[in-house]
């Protein structure tokens, strides 16, 4: 039966059957969930800490007459952790828009500044203050560089001083100038990422675990559907976490099977 | 017209990026020379949409500073400084070339030199840090606060002299826990990241696509 994958080799690239069925999958199983929810099925997610954090501070930004600092990371539009922070940003500038706190971001991309000036803009629409915004305000470019975005973030902090600042995206060692400028002004720091977790985890007083950063773009919008998707995310997980168990009980057997399915 | 030409603005965007997707993904799991060369064309377009979104930022942040600088912002020096830059870069870049020497030099001469100032500060941050966060106060942040010494060391040839024992340690927290959670993380972030892109072409994902709310 496992022969299949390999015997599809002229139709299907080698080693990549696996690949493509389980991408189906993740596909079929996001749009039964989605689906699900638009039928009106209702999922509750656990408390995000990070993300009932991201609440708090916009409660103490307006405590304290301090602005609030959202920061999508020093990657581009194609990668699924800015548009997350994006997602995070524009959720929290119409809650800071709302109450009267400034919410203010920086990117080193040109795209992601458009878009983050596009999204304050809105923002500020959707809370019934258009006259608030004006471009450049809360909007600050640092350059293409990892670490010339670094250091130009910490002197918009040192300067603005932010009561809480958001680290959501892709992050490398920046992280690393922007948290400990962060700590030194006092700000509760909540990060997400990916790649540089351990980083984020070192200066963040509360964290969103990798996937978290998914499930909190989703969640942070209330929208049910969008959370419904979050369940389909799991059920996958469920069967990758199955899959592993059978390859770690057929490795120990001396069989090969799984390994052969992944196309290795 | 109006809703006509919202409808098209609403789904003309999903729909080309479904082409996309579909020409990418048909080429990366199928022997098919038509959609490989479907995908290379939109790789090609891709890449002269993003360079005119470089483009675009570019003039975006020249407007802005322009402004700035006109109306004597907070930090219009700084500004004026920014612009000058650009601008000699631009020409620079355009009348010798990018892969010269004058260009080359002049590049990494500033960069790296910046770079190395800012890379030197980084383990003093994060062991300041990590005192901060791993203050040996239980057994579970002794713990970790060995791990990370450990780790520190193993990079640190002056010290592994001192203490050689963390060269084993050191390997082994990094290619056992510290590779599993690693990869524990890469799958999920995996699963989440097509999962966002599900919900992008559904329009469940509001994230950069409220600029057009």
């Amino acid at each position: 039966m496992f022969t299949i994958f390999t015997n599809v080799g002229q139709i299907i690239q080698t080693g990549r059957a696996f690949q493509l069925v389980f991408l189906l999958i993740i596909g079929a199983l996001g749009y039964v969930s989605y689906y699900l929810g638009k039928k009106g099925k209702t999922w509750e997610i656990r408390p995000l800490e990070g993300l009932e954090a991201t609440y708090e501070g916009i409660g103490r930004a307006a405590e304290m007459g301090r602005p609030i600092m959202v920061l999508p990371g020093i990657s581009d539009l194609g990668n699924p952790q800015t548009l997350a922070g994006l997602t995070v940003l524009g959720e929290v500038a119409q809650q800071s828009a709302e109450i009267g706190v400034t919410a203010i971001t920086s990117a080193s991309n040109p795209g992601v500044i458009t878009a983050e000036e596009a999204i304050i803009r809105s923002s500020y629409t959707a809370a019934g203050k258009p006259e608030l915004y004006s471009p450049g305000k809360y909007v600050r470019w640092f350059g293409g560089d990892q670490f010339a975005y670094a250091v130009g973030a910490a002197g918009q902090i040192l300067g603005e001083k932010p009561a809480v600042i958001v680290y959501m995206g892709y992050f490398l060692f920046d992280v690393i100038v922007d948290g400990e400028t962060g700590n030194r002004i006092g700000a509760v720091q909540i990060g997400g990422t990916l790649g540089s977790m351990d980083m984020v985890a070192l200066f963040c007083d509360n964290i969103l675990i990798g996937e978290e950063l998914y499930a909190a773009s989703a969640s942070i919008t209330r929208d049910k559907i969008a959370v419904a998707t979050i369940a389909g995310q799991d059920w996958i997980k469920l069967i990758t976490l199955g899959i592993m168990i059978l390859g770690v009980i057929f490795s120990l057997a001396g069989s090969k099977v799984i390994w052969e399915i992944l196309g290795r | 017209m109006s809703s006509t030409i919202a409808y098209i603005r609403a789904y003309l965007s999903r729909f080309l990026v479904i082409v996309g997707l579909l020409a990418t993904l048909i080429s990366w799991y199928f022997v098919s020379p038509e959609a490989t060369a479907i995908a290379n064309e939109l790789t090609y377009w891709n890449m002269d949409i993003y360079t005119f979104t470089l483009f675009v930022g570019l003039l975006t942040i020249f407007a802005r500073y322009l402004n700035g600088v006109r109306t004597r912002a907070k930090y219009w020096p700084y500004q004026l400084y920014a612009m000058i830059l650009i601008i000699v870069w631009i020409i620079m870049g355009l009348s010798v070339g990018l892969y010269s020497d004058l260009y080359q030099t002049a590049y990494l001469s500033t960069k790296i030199t910046l770079h190395i100032a800012i890379l030197g500060q980084l383990v003093f941050f994060m062991v300041s840090a990590g005192y901060r966060v791993l203050r040996i106060k239980n057994f579970r942040t002794a713990l970790f606060a060995i791990c990370m010494v450990s780790v520190v060391v193993l990079n640190a040839p002056w010290l592994l002299s001192v203490f050689p024992a963390a060269d084993k340690i050191s390997y082994w927290l990094l290619n056992n826990p510290a590779m599993a959670g690693g990869r524990a993380l890469l799958l999920a972030g995996g699963i989440g990241g097509v999962i966002l892109g599900i919900r992008l072409l559904l329009g469940l994902e509001k994230g950069a696509l409220r600029a057009t709310e």
